[in-house]
């Protein structure tokens, strides 16, 4: 899968003042124009990792190499082979697009005809044309991102990072950027994302790092992941009045599966129970013929193939959308 | 070294385009001295005949402190630019590309130097409408100036400092208001004549006074070489000290 490694990065730990151990031991390889996610919560290192890679924070120890430049040894060479799309837009808001584009393009030495082509083609890409000569500060969210991105591509680089690109978005503008981004690693850039939506990750990355509390708790394609939760999830939905009516049919429908071989697991769900069956689309008919009876009320029956939400939750134990971002703080508040 | 100076002046290119596209910078800095400049100058038009003052009339004392004021005032904040980009990414943005790092402050300390001039050129062109004279003619104006860009470079990093330090642009915002005091307690508005003994001492070391006094000779008894000799020294001390501290200071936000 791995062909020569673009990105490789070996027992980084980056402990913060403090003590907060960030980043705890991670090692991944990174191959030519692969397109590779860190998918994990709030807070569990993924913005510290791009950082070290893109040379503005030191590791604590470890090694990250990018384009076989070690980022420590030489960061300025490092340098002229990334791009970085930051979490935070980072433009110059009094700036206009184009003087944005021209003042990075100009401190990366683009040379000038290049230059201006580069942008105006850039600018298609981003469907910012219009709007090129307007101050930024007027921009909508999803026209900044877009600008910062096409920053980030001036210099065709070989490398781009970008750190939770579609943070914010409405859905519209991030399907868009999704579609930017496929084509941008099209043309041959390999990619780093950093996300906490599973969506993002299953539809652009190539492979994921599932990311908690600065480790890597399990790396693989998308399919290859869900096939590690195996079961498919069938959710009952169960019309019963009051919670004590509610617990009583979730007890029956145990009662009514017990020693069906193709449920492996029974949970309960706000409005009702959750069951993982394998295969289940050629035991449903069976399992529904079981829950025929008087003692159930079944108001809606829903099945799905496992998502990365289920892999996260095998992985660590929790569901991905319950963490809560623990932020750092710094500075006289 | 040529690389440098091409980043630096794309840098501050951006910076005087800032600097000019939030009317708010030129409008907030010119706005105190020039109430200053004609209000002070008719409330108090008979402190003139107090002994200690030389000119002719209180307008022709007041207009130089009061270009010292504006570049005192326009750059009392200027570290609070580089803060915002801190906080919103940019200064990062700037990081990552293969720039020389210190080309970043040099961006933002270069422009300083025209601008705060600029400021200073409106403060004595309107004194000179007002009344005032410059007996030293185009050359001693644009000494006043040059004198007025370097002091304004050098006081900036009494911005810079607690803003990169801080982190914070309240926190940094207050801690200029502490050097206020230099500015109202120097020869701006009355001779140290005129001074009780302790603000005299005080006078001896504050920077903002020898400026003054070198743009006063400037303006109204001509190229005095000892008070322009001495506002130059005071100058590059303050710039060896507020630069230094500075560069330190950014160092330790971009390491």
């Amino acid at each position: 899968m791995v062909s020569t490694p673009v990105i490789q990065v070996t027992d980084l730990v980056k402990v913060y003042k403090g003590g907060t151990r960030a980043v705890d031991g991670v090692s991944f390889t990174v191959g030519e124009g692969e397109f590779f996610g860190f998918l994990g919560p709030n807070g569990a290192g993924k913005t510290t990792t791009i950082r070290i890679m893109a040379t503005l924070l030191r590791p604590t120890s470890g090694s990250a190499t990018v384009s076989g430049i070690d980022v420590l040894a030489h960061p300025a060479e490092v340098r002229k082979q990334v791009g970085f799309a930051m979490q935070t837009v980072a433009i110059d808001p009094l700036g206009t697009g184009r003087e944005n584009l021209e003042l990075i393009g100009r401190l990366r030495r683009v040379p000038g005809p290049q230059l201006r082509a580069r942008i105006d083609e850039l600018l298609v890409l981003m469907k910012l044309t219009e709007s090129q000569k307007k101050i930024v500060g007027t921009y909508s969210g999803g026209m900044k991102r877009r600008l910062d991105l096409a920053s980030a591509l001036l210099h065709r680089p070989r490398v781009l990072f970008l750190d939770e690109p579609t943070e914010g978005l409405d859905p519209q503008s991030r399907l868009a950027l999704w579609e930017e981004l496929e084509s941008v690693n099209q043309s041959g850039t390999t990619m780093f994302l950093t996300t906490h939506y599973m969506e993002e990750a299953d539809r652009l990355c190539d492979r994921i790092a599932i990311v908690d509390l600065g480790k890597i708790v399990v790396e693989g394609t998308p399919a290859e992941l869900k096939r590690t939760v195996g079961n498919d999830v069938v959710e009952l939905q169960l019309e019963a009045d009051g919670a004590e009516e509610l617990e009583r049919q979730r007890a029956a429908v145990g009662r009514m599966l017990d020693g069906f071989a193709p449920v492996t697991e029974v949970k309960a769900s706000p409005a009702g129970i959750q069951l993982y069956v394998s295969n289940a689309a050629a035991s449903i008919a069976e399992l529904v013929r079981r829950l025929d009876g008087d003692s159930v009320r079944i108001g809606a029956l829903t099945m799905h193939q496992p998502s990365l939400d289920d892999v996260f939750l095998r992985y660590t134990g929790k569901s991905i959308r319950e963490e809560q971002a623990t932020a750092h703080f710094s500075g006289w508040y | 070294m040529a690389a440098f100076v091409y980043e630096t002046f794309l840098l501050g290119r951006r910076a005087v385009l800032r600097f000019l596209r939030v009317p708010g910078n030129w409008f907030g800095t010119l706005f105190f001295p020039l109430i200053q400049l004609l209000i002070f100058s008719q409330l108090f038009k008979d402190i003139i005949q107090l002994p200690g003052f030389k000119e002719s009339s209180y307008l022709a004392y007041l207009a130089p402190g009061q270009i010292v004021f504006a570049v005192f005032l326009g750059v009392s904040w200027a570290g609070i630019n580089m803060l915002m980009d801190y906080h919103n990414g940019f200064l990062d943005k700037l990081r990552v590309t293969p720039i020389h790092r210190i080309s970043i402050l040099f961006g933002e300390m270069v422009p300083l130097f025209f601008t705060s001039a600029a400021m200073a050129a409106v403060i004595l062109l309107t004194s000179l409408v007002l009344g005032a004279s410059l007996v030293t003619g185009i050359l001693g104006g644009i000494g006043i100036l040059a004198i007025s860009g370097l002091f304004a470079v050098a006081w900036a990093g009494t911005s810079f400092v607690p803003a990169l330090i801080t982190k914070n642009e309240q926190a940094a915002g207050s801690l200029s208001l502490v050097f206020f005091p230099f500015a109202f307690m120097s020869t701006a508005f009355v001779p140290v004549e005129r001074m009780p003994g302790w603000l005299q001492v005080v006078n001896n070391w504050n920077p903002i006074s020898y400026v003054i006094e070198a743009q006063r000779a400037l303006m109204s008894t001509g190229f005095d070489a000892a008070l322009i000799g001495k506002a130059l020294i005071a100058v590059a001390i303050l710039f060896v000290v507020t630069q230094t501290a500075t560069i330190w200071a950014f160092r330790r936000l971009t390491a």
